[in-house]
C-alpha cells in the first residue's frame, strides 16, 4: 500500500515540558494504525498536530509523498485529514445537524439555515453510525457516548481520506463500539485510513493493522500487529514488565447491614430499581447506553428528582434534592463527563483536587501534604500542581477528577467509569483502589461500560435496561454473555 | 487550543501597563514653579487616590461577581440611593429607618436571590435593579438633592470626617485588603472561581452555589452602599442622580485588570491595577487640560491598548 501521510521529527513544548522530542509517524493508504502511549505520552498531541489544531515547534509532514503545511483544521479538511478528539469539541446549544455541518466544507451553508437541507444531509452519515437520534435534537440533551457518535458522524461527513480517532470508544458502550468497528471496517475497504489512539489492547488487536508506541514524546518502535502480543506492547508502552490480570473479587462475604437501600427508586429516566449496598461492597452497575447507569447515579447524588419509591442511607430515609446536601449524608459522585460536569478546567491541578474537600481559610501545605500522597498512588504525571488543569492529558485530568473524591472519602460513592482514558498501567492502580475502598468499609457502585473491568472489581453486577433493573448476578455466576443478555432485554431477572 | 505565550503572569502584565501609563504621565506632566513635575507632588499622588478610592471600593464586589460568571449594575443606583439615605438621616429631611449598611447587604442579596433562585440571567437582575432602586432613591428625595450644609451641626462634622483624605484613601486600602484575602486565602474565593469557571462542575462538586451567588451580590451591594457614604461626604450633599454610569467605570476597571467578563479568572490585584490604571489616566489628562470630551475618547483608546497589552496571544 503507497503511503497517505508522513510526520517526521515532530517537536512540541509547553513551557518546560516536551510533549512531543522528534516524534514521526507513517500511515498507508486504507491502514489503520495504532497509535499508543502512557497517559502524557504525546498521542493527542500529535493527533492534533496532524489535524492542525496546535501548531508544532518544528517537524515536517508529507501527504501522498508531498510536503504539506498544516497550520490550521482548515488546511487540514483540504486535505481530507478529519479527527475526532479525545474532549469532544460540539456546541452542545446546537443541534445534532448544525454541530455535523458547521465549518464542514462538504456542506456549503450560505445565508439562511435550512434545516431541512441539513437533515437531508445528516440523514445518511448518522444512519451510519447507528445515533438513532434525529437532525434536530440539540447535542445538550444527549449522554457523553450519543455525543461521541455525533462527532464521528461529523467526521465522516467530510470525505476525509484520513480520520484521527483519539479515544473514540472510552465513552461507548460494547453495543455502541461494535457499530464503530464496522463502520471502520467499511471505510477501510473504501481506501480511508485511520489513526487510532487507544488504551484498549483488544481493540487494537480487533481492528489494527500497526501500532505506533510512544513513550515520553518519542517514538519507541512500530510493529506490525499480527506479528506481536498485548504483553509485548505495553512492555514498550511502560518499559517494564506489567501484569495486567489481576484477581477477580472472592465471591461476596457474609455482609453486615446495608449502607444503602434502595427501593422501588422511580426518577425521569429509572423504574422501580431495587437495591441493597453493604460496606465493603463493589456493586457493578451494567447496561448499554441509554440503560440508565448515570441517571442511577444522579437520583442518588441529589442531582434528579425522585418520583418514586426510597433511599435509605444506614437505615434512615433520606432525600437528598442536591449534591450538597447528599454529600452531607455521605455519597459521593465521580461524574461521567470530566469535562463538563467535572473539571474547572482554568484552575490548578490542586484546587481541582481540593475544590470539594476544602473549608474556611485555605491551607496550601496542608492541602498539599493531603494531595501529594494521592498523586503518587495513581501516577498523576504533571507539569506542576500550579498548572492549569486543562494542560494535563486526558488521562492525567482523570487522575486529578478521581483523587478529588479519594479526598472527600465519602462512604458511600458512586463511581462513573473511573478508568475513562486512563492507560494499562495505571487502570491496574486503580481497580486496587477501588478494592482498598470496599477493604476500608466503603460502600462502591462502579458504573462501567466495560464487563471485564466490572467482573474484575465488583461483589455482585447490577444490570439496566430502560431504566429497568434487567437482572443481578453474583460475581461468581457472571459472565460477559450473561450480563449482555440480561443487558439487551433477553432474559428476565436472574432472581 | 488555546496555547500560552512565555507568559507573565496576569498580574505582572497588568502592572506592565500600568508602569506604562504612569511613565506617560510623568513625561507630560506640566512642571510647578519649582521646576519639579506636578504629577509627582505628594498632594497630587493621594489625590489620584482619593479620586479612585469609591470606584476602587466598587470594582471590588464587581470583581467577585464578575468571576461568578455575573455583572451587576446596579451599583450606580444603590451609591445614590445611600447618598440620599445618607443626606437625610443626617439632616433629619426624611425618616430613614436607621437600618444603616444593612440595607444596601440586602438589596444586593436580593439580587443575588432573583439570580441563584430564580435563574434569571444576571444582566437582567440587575438592570432591573438599576432602574428600580434608582426610582426608589428620586421617590425618597423627591429627586432633589439634599445638602449636608457645611455648619457646626452633626451633619457637617460627619461628612467633614467622612471626606478626609487618609480616611477615605485608608479605608479603600483596608477593604482592598480584606476582599484580597476573601478571594486569594479562602475557600469562599476558590468557590467564587469555581463557579465561574464551570458551573456544573461546580454543582456535581457539591458547592454551594446559590449561597455564594447571593453573598457575592450582597457584597457588591455593600460595597456600593459604603461608596455612598463617601461619596455623600465628599460632595456635601445626597444626590438621587448620582453614580450615573459608575457600574461601567467599575466593569472597565476590572476588565483592565485582566479578569475575564467571562468569569472564572482574575484577581483583585488586578483589578486594583486597573482601578490605578484608569485614576492615572484621568489625572494626566486633566493635569494637561485636555478637554474632557477628548478624555473620554482618549480613554477609549486606553481602555483596548490596556486589555490588548494583557491579551494572551495564542501561539499555536
Ligand atoms: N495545553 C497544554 N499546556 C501544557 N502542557 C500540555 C498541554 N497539552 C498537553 N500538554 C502536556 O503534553 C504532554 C502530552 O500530552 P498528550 O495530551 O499528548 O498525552 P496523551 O498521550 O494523549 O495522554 P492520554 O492518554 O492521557 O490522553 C503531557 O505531559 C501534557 O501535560
Ligand atoms: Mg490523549
Amino acid at each position: 500500500m503507497p503511503e497517505l501521510l508522513r510526520a517526521e521529527s515532530i517537536s512540541k513544548r509547553y513551557g518546560g515540558v516536551y510533549a512531543l522530542q522528534g516524534a514521526g509517524l507513517s500511515v498507508a493508504e486504507g491502514e489503520i494504525h495504532a497509535l499508543l502511549g502512557e497517559n502524557g505520552a504525546g498521542k493527542s498531541t500529535l493527533a492534533k498536530i496532524i489535524a492542525g489544531s496546535v501548531r508544532p515547534d518544528s517537524g515536517r509532514i508529507f501527504f501522498r509523498g508531498a510536503p504539506v503545511s498544516i497550520r490550521n483544521p482548515r488546511d487540514a479538511q483540504r486535505l481530507g485529514i478529519g479527527i475526532i478528539y479525545q474532549e469532544l469539541d460540539l456546541f452542545p446549544n446546537l443541534t445534532i445537524g448544525e454541530n455535523i455541518v458547521i465549518g464542514n466544507r462538504s456542506f456549503q451553508e450560505k445565508g439562511f439555515v435550512d434545516f431541512a437541507r441539513i437533515e437531508f444531509f445528516c440523514g445518511p452519515v448518522l444512519d451510519r453510525v447507528g445515533l438513532g437520534r434525529g437532525a434536530r435534537e440539540l447535542v445538550a440533551s444527549l449522554p457523553i457516548g450519543q455525543a461521541q457518535l455525533v462527532a464521528l458522524a461529523r467526521a465522516l461527513s467530510m470525505d476525509a481520506r484520513l480520520i484521527l480517532m483519539d479515544e473514540p470508544t472510552s465513552a461507548l458502550s460494547d453495543d455502541a463500539a461494535a457499530r464503530l468497528f464496522d463502520v471502520i471496517g467499511a471505510l477501510k475497504r473504501s481506501g480511508v485510513s485511520i489513526v487510532y489512539v487507544s488504551h484498549k489492547m483488544d481493540e487494537i488487536f480487533r481492528i489494527c493493522d500497526r501500532a505506533t508506541v510512544l513513550r515520553d514524546g518519542r517514538v519507541i518502535a512500530t510493529e506490525e500487529v499480527a506479528h506481536t502480543t498485548p504483553e509485548a506492547l505495553i512492555r514498550l508502552m511502560v518499559g517494564r514488565e506489567l501484569s495486567t490480570t489481576g484477581d477477580r473479587l472472592s465471591s461476596p462475604v457474609n455482609f453486615p447491614a446495608p449502607l444503602l437501600s434502595v427501593s422501588h427508586l422511580t426518577t425521569r429516566k429509572l423504574r422501580d430499581v431495587t437495591f441493597d449496598l453493604h460496606p465493603g461492597e463493589v456493586l457493578g452497575v451494567a447496561g448499554l447506553v441509554g440503560a440508565g447507569r448515570s441517571e442511577l447515579g444522579a437520583a442518588l447524588f441529589g442531582l434528579d428528582r425522585i418520583r418514586g419509591g426510597e433511599i435509605r442511607v444506614r437505615g434512615a430515609a433520606a432525600h437528598p434534592r442536591s449534591p450538597a446536601a447528599a454529600m452531607r449524608l455521605g455519597i459521593g459522585l465521580l461524574p461521567e463527563d470530566r469535562k463538563l460536569e467535572g473539571l474547572m478546567m482554568d484552575m490548578s491541578v490542586a484546587e481541582n483536587t481540593t475544590i470539594a474537600a476544602s473549608r474556611g481559610l485555605i491551607r496550601r501545605t496542608r492541602e498539599e501534604a493531603a494531595i501529594e500522597p494521592l498523586y503518587a498512588r495513581l501516577a498523576l504525571r504533571s507539569p506542576s500542581w500550579s498548572a492549569p488543569v486543562s494542560a494535563l492529558s486526558g488521562g492525567n485530568q482523570q487522575k486529578a477528577l478521581l483523587a478529588r473524591w479519594l479526598l472527600v472519602n465519602p462512604d458511600i460513592v458512586f463511581l462513573d467509569d473511573p478508568a475513562r482514558g486512563i492507560d494499562v498501567g495505571a487502570k491496574q492502580d486503580i481497580y486496587r483502589i477501588i478494592g482498598e475502598l470496599a477493604a476500608a468499609g466503603k460502600g462502591v457502585l462502579l458504573a462501567s461500560s466495560e464487563l471485564p473491568e466490572l467482573l474484575r472489581c465488583s461483589h455482585r453486577i447490577l444490570v439496566l435496561n430502560e431504566g429497568r433493573m434487567a437482572a443481578m448476578f453474583d460475581a461468581a455466576e457472571a459472565t460477559q454473555e450473561k450480563i449482555m443478555a440480561a443487558a439487551s432485554g433477553a432474559v428476565a431477572h436472574d432472581r | 487550543m488555546t496555547g500560552k505565550r512565555k507568559r507573565l503572569p496576569g498580574d505582572a502584565r497588568s502592572l506592565l501597563a500600568l508602569a506604562g501609563i504612569v511613565l506617560l504621565a510623568i513625561v507630560f506632566s506640566p512642571a510647578a514653579s519649582d521646576g519639579s513635575r506636578i504629577f509627582l507632588q505628594a498632594g497630587n499622588l493621594t489625590d489620584i487616590l482619593r479620586q479612585i478610592s469609591i470606584i476602587g471600593i466598587i470594582s471590588l464586589g464587581m470583581t467577585l461577581v464578575i468571576l461568578t460568571g455575573g455583572i451587576d449594575l446596579s451599583v450606580g443606583s444603590i451609591l445614590a440611593l445611600s447618598t440620599s439615605l445618607a443626606a437625610m438621616w443626617l439632616t433629619g429631611a426624611g425618616q430613614e429607618p436607621g437600618y444603616g449598611l444593612r440595607i444596601f447587604y440586602a438589596l444586593g442579596a436580593l439580587n443575588g436571590a432573583a439570580v441563584a433562585a430564580l435563574d434569571i440571567q444576571p444582566f437582567i437582575v440587575t438592570l432591573a435593579s438599576m432602574i428600580g432602586i434608582r426610582g426608589l432613591a428620586k421617590w425618597l428625595t423627591h429627586n432633589a438633592n439634599i445638602d449636608i450644609g457645611f455648619g457646626r451641626d452633626v451633619a457637617a462634622a460627619f461628612a467633614e470626617v467622612f471626606r478626609r483624605k487618609p480616611l477615605v484613601i485608608g479605608s479603600y486600602a483596608a477593604l482592598a485588603a480584606v476582599f484580597w484575602a476573601l478571594l486569594a486565602r479562602t475557600v469562599f474565593g476558590r468557590h467564587v472561581r469555581a463557579i465561574g469557571d464551570n458551573e456544573t462542575a461546580a454543582r456535581y462538586a457539591g458547592l454551594p452555589i446559590r449561597r455564594v451567588k447571593v453573598i457575592v451580590y450582597a457584597l457588591s451591594g455593600l460595597l456600593a452602599g459604603f461608596a455612598g457614604v463617601l461619596y455623600a461626604a465628599e460632595n456635601h450633599q445626597g444626590n438621587p442622580n448620582a453614580g450615573v454610569a459608575y457600574e461601567l467605570d467599575a466593569i472597565a476597571a476590572v476588565v483592565i485588570g485582566g479578569t475575564r467578563l467571562s468569569g472564572g479568572k482574575g484577581s483583585i490585584t488586578g483589578t486594583i491595577v486597573g482601578t490605578l490604571i484608569m485614576g492615572v489616566l484621568t489625572n494626566m489628562l486633566r493635569l494637561n487640560n485636555v478637554d474632557s470630551n477628548v478624555e473620554m475618547m482618549v480613554k477609549a483608546v486606553i481602555i483596548v491598548l490596556a486589555v490588548a497589552v494583557q491579551r494572551q496571544r495564542r501561539t499555536d
